[in-house]
């Protein structure tokens, strides 16, 4: 006890006060120094580049909720959805923060502002006219103050997560957008449907096998398999020989593409836009709740698609 | 400037010009000293004994500043003990926290749109901002604990006893407004820890019984916390609780000095204060020796809450707030942990077994209206500053000496040892060995929010990132990736954990599967950005399922996790 009451009775002297004093005053401004020299330095630009970095992080999150399934994972394009963004036509090429190459896209349609702009100004508000018929459809807009779910910093986030690829982007296998003004080619209509096939379309959308299926010009799911060409594809499936190793036991287009909405667990296709195809998540009870007559409009349809 | 001119001039004619100039400079040193000429400063210096009459008191009746000094101090007030400086510390944090809270001011914008760019502006664009915003939230954590520990030594000295009920009382109320300045503080970031953990604490006022709504929609401004909210907060930050903080304290303060620093309890008579009737022998004088002693402490204090800014601590900012997505594990700021343990009481009476204690609880439910939340939370919670403010007024002992307030000393001690038992409940991992207070989902989702929480830092996200090999990656305790020693440690760190769940089940009884399967995968997605993912298949222990849990999160090279 009597080494506390010391301590706790301990009545500092004049001049050790003024010493203590002194080399706490000496150690604070030391401290503030020490900020001040790094602030003047570095500290502050480390600082930045930590932000920058959480701020790309955030962006990358944002970009593949909700642009990857337009703009592909790798940033590539798909086919008929959305262009390529990292691209060396979209974005240029920086090195170590230098602009090397200019973006084409911007050159070419006249944008004024930098290329960060102008991915803000697409985000935010969208590409409301459809300027050549490559893309089936419309850039929506993201923003908030047009009704969109993104705020100012999360389009900020993703402008800098697309621009962190101009570091090295990609030279091939990207879908560039056209040249404005580029002569135009009027892709080939396709032959009308039939009513059965019409019938068969209106099943499609009913049932919501577009939440996951995608079809050039009618749906955008991106869950399960691409059907947009399902009537050649399913031709080349039933001679490959995962197929006869499965319990799969179609012959021909009509009855694998029944069999697929009636008993979707006996083949499991082997690419979807994700990577492979998931089991156990395309519903097994169509037979049971589509009608008989709906079913088979609806293969009609999907044989259709060549 | 003639009848100035005269004047001087008369002066140098009769006493000449050196004594003239030494006259006028000690008139205009004794004017800013107020009252202490050159000589008796130098006095103080050298540590001369003071002279008779004392010269050294006359800035207490000149001077402002001085004049709320206390002249002098009973010697056995001013070695450590009894006070332990702690009512000076708590002054000095809160002129701290005004002096850097101004600064920061002049950078940051109460607006939802602007409030989380302006404090990213003030820590990588303003020179000395992310240091004077560390000092600010340092400063501000540590006058919570200064003043809860000032709270307790007076508690424990007795010196809240005749005459000093209402200094107490005052002080209860300064508490209080520490609370709320920290509190209203917390939102202004405005990230996801801020939001969600203000929404909490707004929620709690929303549940309270007739008031409750309109006491929300009035700290709110709106149903949700927006634009209005945040204004308001900041309104209350800056304006309502610094003016009503400062007035309090001086109401506080003048009763300090008005009825003196209370003596060691073993040195007075019982029922006796005898703090202002000092013996000149027994008398410590404020110039210089008090003085000097505050000057010293502050000085010590402010040199360590300056290094470990400069050093170690940084305070948080997480990602921008987003009302639509409630982070993992949100918790209140660590001072409110006891209420979030209060709104963690299952039954109206707790300990009684289940049936009876349903039952009166739906009694409490249907009859009167109150669910166990409202009666701890809401009613209970405030009480305690209630109590807290009575305790001068209902404590009928004369004695402030220990060895005769074995009663209250042993109240305080268990009141103490209940909020802190309440604060461990309020955390999320809850109370240790009781387990009350946890709060957890299917332990796979545990290990996810262990390695890789939403908001804040994992031991799977603090990899170096030229360590984080590209590569898919079994967890097992042998993980050997080449040249990625820490891949491997955390790796081998998952399995353990991994192992422990699978052998001792958490409070709510939930185990891992002993067929928990886990894998870490990293991807490189773009120049110097990485996926890193955690996928732990396993099956669930309620369902029996085959199940497989995910979590990802992006790794920028730059970005200091």
């Amino acid at each position: 006890m009597s080494i506390i009451k010391k301590i706790v009775t301990f009545k500092p002297g004049f001049n050790l006060r003024v010493i203590v004093g002194l080399i706490s005053v000496v150690g604070f401004l030391s401290a503030c120094a020490i900020v001040g020299l790094g602030d003047l330095s570095k500290a502050l630009g480390a600082q930045d580049a930590k932000y920058t970095a959480r701020s790309i992080e955030a962006g990358a999150k944002v970009y593949f909720e909700q642009c990857a399934r337009c703009h592909g994972a790798d940033g590539k394009g798909i086919d008929s959805q959305g262009p390529a963004l990292n691209s060396i036509a979209f974005l240029g090429k920086t090195d170590a923060g230098r602009e090397v190459q200019k973006s084409q896209r911007i050159l070419d349609i006249g944008w004024v502002g930098n290329l960060d702009s102008y991915i803000r100004a697409v985000t935010t508000s969208g590409i409301p006219l459809k300027s050549s018929n490559q893309w089936e459809v419309i850039h929506p807009a993201f923003g908030q103050a047009v009704g969109g779910n993104l705020r100012d910093d999360q389009i900020t986030d993703v402008s800098r997560f697309i621009l962190n690829w101009a570091q090295n982007p990609a030279t091939s296998g990207t879908i560039d957008s056209p040249k404005p003004g580029a002569a135009f080619v009027p892709k080939p209509t396709s032959a009308p449907l039939t009513p059965e096939q019409e019938a068969g379309k209106a099943v499609f959308l009913k049932n919501g096998c577009n939440a996951c299926h995608a079809i050039k010009g009618v749906a955008q799911g991106n869950i399960g398999p691409n059907l947009s060409a399902i009537g050649t594809d399913a031709a080349a499936i039933i001679t490959a020989a995962d197929y006869k190793a499965s319990q799969g036991k179609a012959t021909t287009v009509e009855e694998f593409i029944n069999e697929s909405i009636t008993a979707p667990g006996v083949y499991i296709a082997a690419k979807c836009p994700t990577g492979a195809c998931p089991a156990n998540v395309m519903p097994p009870n169509f037979k049971t709740t589509i009608p008989d007559a709906d079913i088979k409009s609806l293969v009609a349809y999907l044989v259709s698609l060549k | 400037m003639a009848i100035i001119g005269k004047r001087l001039v008369n002066q140098v004619k009769t006493t000449g010009l050196k004594a003239t100039v030494a006259q006028r400079a000690d008139e205009t040193f004794q004017r800013l000293t107020t009252g202490l000429s050159w000589d008796d400063v130098r006095g103080i210096l050298r540590g001369d004994p003071p002279p008779k009459p004392n010269p050294r008191v006359k800035p207490h009746t000149e001077g402002f500043w001085f004049h709320i000094r206390p002249t002098f101090y009973h010697e056995a007030t001013t070695t450590l003990y009894p006070t332990f400086r702690l009512g000076l510390l708590s002054a000095l944090f809160f002129a701290i926290e005004i002096i850097t809270g101004i600064y920061l001011m002049i950078f940051y914008t109460p607006s939802p749109e602007r409030a989380y760019s302006s404090m990213i502006d003030i820590i990588t664009n303003v020179p000395f901002g992310m240091f004077v915003r560390d000092l600010h939230r340092l400063g501000a954590e540590v006058m919570v604990v200064v003043v809860t520990l000032h709270m307790l030594r007076t508690f424990i000295t007795g010196s809240y006893k005749k005459p000093r009920q209402f200094t107490w009382f005052t002080g209860v109320v300064l508490l209080i407004m520490t609370l709320g300045l920290s509190f209203s503080g917390y939102l202004l970031p405005w990230d996801q820890l801020a939001f969600w953990a203000v929404t909490i604490g707004t929620s709690m006022a929303d549940a309270a019984p007739g008031v409750g709504p309109t006491v929300n929609l009035l700290l709110r401004g709106a149903p949700d916390i927006g634009a209005g909210g945040l204004l308001r907060f900041y309104l209350l930050h800056v304006v309502l609780l610094p003016f009503i903080g400062i007035v309090f304290l001086a109401v506080h303060y003048y009763k300090v000095v008005r009825w003196g620093i209370s003596l060691p309890p073993e040195m007075e008579a019982v029922g006796e204060d005898s703090a202002r009737k000092v013996s000149p022998d027994k008398r410590v004088n404020f110039l210089p020796d008090i003085a000097t002693n505050e000057i010293m402490y502050i000085a010590i204090a402010m040199a360590i809450l300056a290094i470990s800014c400069a050093t170690w601590y940084r305070a948080p900012l997480e990602t921008h707030s987003n009302p639509l997505v409630t982070p993992n594990h949100t918790v209140a700021p660590w001072y409110f942990y006891w209420l979030q343990g209060l709104l963690k009481i299952p039954h109206i009476i707790p300990f009684l077994p289940a049936d009876i204690a349903n039952g009166i609880d739906k009694f409490f439910a249907n009859v009167i209206g109150i669910t166990p939340k409202v009666l701890w939370g809401i009613i209970v919670g405030p009480l305690v500053f209630v109590v807290l403010a009575v305790v001068p007024y209902v404590d009928p002992n004369p004695s402030r000496r220990y060895g005769q307030r074995k009663i209250m000393l042993t109240i305080g001690g268990l009141f103490t040892a209940l909020i802190l038992y309440l604060s461990l409940a309020g955390i999320p991992t809850g109370v240790p060995i009781t387990g009350f207070g946890f709060v957890g989902g299917a332990p796979s989702a545990e290990i996810g929010q262990e390695f890789m929480p939403d908001e804040g830092d994992g031991n799977l996200m603090r990899i170096p990132f030229d360590q984080m090999v590209v590569g898919d990656y079994q967890v097992t305790a042998d993980a050997n990736v080449a040249n990625a020693p820490e891949l491997n440690a955390i790796i081998k760190e998952l399995y353990y954990d991994m192992q422990r769940r699978m052998n001792t089940a958490d409070p709510n009884g939930r185990k891992l599967s002993a067929d928990t399967v886990a894998q870490v995968k990293i991807a490189e997605i773009q120049p110097d950005l990485k996926q890193i993912t955690l996928v732990i298949n396993y099956t669930d222990d309620q369902t029996s399922a085959a199940q497989e849990f995910s979590k990802f999160k992006f790794i920028h090279r730059d970005s200091e996790h």
